[in-house]
């Protein structure tokens, strides 16, 4: 287990949070208390006293999954003080998730969109996919074609606010 | 009972087979596509054969599977469900190869698989069916046929199953581009592109009936199913018994399903899918089509009556009769079951690839999980998203819900999406608890299900404080050799092998 000072954040929220050598965690803005203790591989046990959470833990770099409770956290936590990254919010790329096909590009570049239009559809393992705008925003670039074949992870799209 | 069976498919159904294998003293045979080397239920089995490169072409590839049948001197081929299941050539070159198959006759699934024919059996059968039909296919016959049934209506593929090439069309303007975009479907999925209309119902529930019939002409029912909580008619979570079933009206549906198992002549386990609209004394069921194999749901059905079905499956084409008389069945208790998938909700549930950094099935009372899937191991995008099944039992439908969300809420997987916070909101949602989803639910209003609650503040923070003073590296286990280490079936050793020889 470490411990020190961590800065971890998560889409808008940031937290500060000072952790003992014992466990015992200060988490600020709220100036909350708690426990931690490592109860099995990537699981911890953390507990304010009165509730407690199994937290399993997965990632090795800044960027880490916890599940809890039946709900995944993706955190960015940083040892120190550090301001973190400007959030990824501000500039989107839209990937494909798997190998597909472009079968639609339904925006242009400069076009304004919001939270949950329809932006590219894919075809992959005999099904369409549709990449739908994650947030509102405008259009900053298309880097695909239709009738392409994409790789997963590859850009198609970038979105700016 | 067969010496030696192979198992024609992968995933948790392989495994599931494997064990039924193992508890009859049946050695098993795997088969595997170059990706799936190294998977679970390759290391489970007895014995494994090579099928075919990566990709789903060796599963489906007949004559490949035949051959290694041969080769590992099996004496019966099972298919699981998917892949070769429902493809009447299986078990005719599987009986030419002299191989038994585990399953209907290639006639049955004939009649069954499409459509039309289906219909006219289970009319024959004196079986309710939906108003439909299938017209000549030009664009003024589809144009006609759909004015007579009126709108709504369904376009359904006739070779069809699983949603694909379904479309559902409100207005006549409608028509023309769900028929192209189905014909498309349909073609590209079953290599046959006619398409039936059919009337669209009020709100239905799906309900179907697992049916069981032997070779000497005997066939019961094995009650219901309710699977109404569907995406884009994809089954999400399935329970038996139905809320939505009167004493009586299960009576009267398990009889009809009895009655086209033996009208036909049905062997092997089998599913009779109806369409129930309204609800209570009310309700009336339409019969929607046969499934003439093992479902994934199977399960539900398992754990409410405590039965086997893959043991009966094998049992029976041992050429034994039916091991149950229909009066020796009874629903005890309540079980419902949730798929889990690869797949992220938030984008649209896009199915999702990559490796399982970290994988823990729950356990507990009342909790069964059949996977197919590792810690550490790899989700490939060639296959079918299904890592696992999860099945709540209880005493009662409210006790089994609380114990699956429980249970989900134990169900850590990390590296890749899955559809577990989803299934949690589902489950807790008034509409599922109420018992009243129907199966345009998931697609209509519960669609902002898809989309996570904002996080409970608590939550996070004990999530921070765990993310914070993770030191990776120790204790860490996500990894290939340290998932091997955690695989039963590798920590059992040369056992499984030792088992079938002393048979």
């Amino acid at each position: 287990m470490r411990s020190g000072i961590f800065t971890v954040s998560s889409g808008d929220e940031t937290l500060r949070l000072t952790i003992s050598a014992e466990g015992d965690v200060r988490v600020e803005p709220g100036q909350t208390s708690l426990r931690v203790a490592t109860a099995g591989p990537d699981t911890y046990r953390v507990t304010d006293g009165r509730c407690s959470w199994m937290v399993t833990v997965a990632g090795d770099g800044d960027e880490r999954q916890a599940f809890v409770d039946g709900e995944v956290f993706t955190l960015d936590a940083r040892a120190g003080e550090a301001t973190p990254r400007r959030s990824k919010a501000h500039a989107e790329l839209l990937a494909a998730p798997m190998p597909a096909k472009v079968t639609g590009i339904l925006v242009e570049p400069g076009d304004t969109v919001s939270r949950g239009d329809l932006l590219i559809t894919l075809e992959a393992m005999k099904m369409e996919l549709p990449l739908h705008a994650p947030r509102d925003g405008t259009v900053a670039s298309i880097s695909c074609q239709v009738g392409e074949l994409v790789q997963p992870g590859v850009r198609l799209l970038e979105l700016s606010s | 009972m067969f010496d030696r069976l192979l198992i024609a498919n992968r995933g948790e159904i392989a495994l599931r087979i494997i064990r039924a294998c193992r508890e009859l003293g049946v050695a098993s045979v795997a088969v595997y596509s170059a990706a799936d080397a190294g998977a679970p239920h390759v290391s489970a089995a007895d014995a494994a054969e090579p099928v075919g490169s990566a990709g789903p072409g060796g599963y489906l590839d007949v004559g490949a599977i035949v051959d290694a049948a041969k080769r590992s001197g099996a004496a019966a081929v099972h298919p699981g469900y998917g892949f070769l299941a429902e493809n009447p050539l299986f078990p005719a070159a599987c009986s030419d190869a002299g191989l038994t198959f585990i399953g209907p006759t290639a006639e049955a699934i004939e009649r069954m698989g499409s459509k039309v024919e289906a219909r006219r059996h289970a009319v024959a059968a004196g079986l309710p069916v939906v108003p439909g039909e299938t017209p000549e296919q030009d664009a003024a016959s589809m144009k006609e046929a759909a004015a007579r049934l009126g709108y709504p209506l369904l376009v359904k593929a006739t070779a069809g199953g699983g949603g694909k090439g379904m479309r559902v069309v409100r207005t006549p303007g409608a028509l023309p581009a769900a028929l192209n975009a189905a014909r498309h479907e349909a073609e590209a999925a079953f290599g046959d592109g006619t398409l039936y209309l059919e009337h669209l119902l009020d709100r239905p529930r799906h309900v179907e009936v697992q049916v069981l019939g032997d070779a000497h002409g005997g066939a019961i029912h094995l009650f219901e199913r309710d699977c109404s909580v569907q995406r884009r008619h994809q089954k999400v979570v399935e329970e038996s018994p139905s809320p939505a079933l009167s004493p009586a009206l299960r009576d009267r549906m398990g009889a009809a399903a009895a009655a086209l198992a033996r009208h036909i002549g049905y062997r092997s386990a089998g599913t009779v899918e109806f369409l129930l609209e309204g609800s209570g004394e009310e309700a009336r069921f339409y019969f929607l089509e046969m499934n003439t194999r093992l479902q994934v749901e199977h399960p539900v059905t398992e754990a409410v009556l405590g039965v086997d079905l893959v043991q009966a499956q094998l049992r029976i084409a041992a050429g034994e009769p039916l091991p149950w008389r229909q009066e020796d069945l009874r629903q005890r208790g309540h079980a419902i079951e949730c798929r889990i998938y690869a797949e992220d909700p938030e984008s649209s549930f896009l199915p999702q690839a990559g490796m399982l950094r970290v994988y823990r099935e729950p356990r507990a009372p009342g909790i069964r999980v059949d996977s197919g899937v590792v810690e550490g191991g790899e989700v490939s995008v060639h296959y079918d998203p299904l890592l696992a099944k999860l099945i709540a039992c209880a005493e009662t439908r409210e006790g089994a819900r609380r114990r699956a969300v429980a249970a989900l809420r134990q169900y850590a997987v990390l590296g890749i999406k899955t559809n577990i916070p989803f299934l949690v909101r589902v489950l807790e949602h008034e509409a599922f608890r109420e018992g009243t989803i129907d199966t345009g639910f998931l697609d209509g209003p519960g669609a902002a299900l898809a989309a996570p609650a904002p996080p409970d503040a608590a939550r996070l923070r004990a999530a921070a404080a765990a993310v914070a003073a993770h030191a990776p590296g120790r204790g860490t286990a996500a990894t290939a050799s340290a998932a091997t280490a955690y695989d039963p079936w590798t920590a059992l050793g040369n056992w499984g092998r030792t088992l079938t020889k002393a048979r």
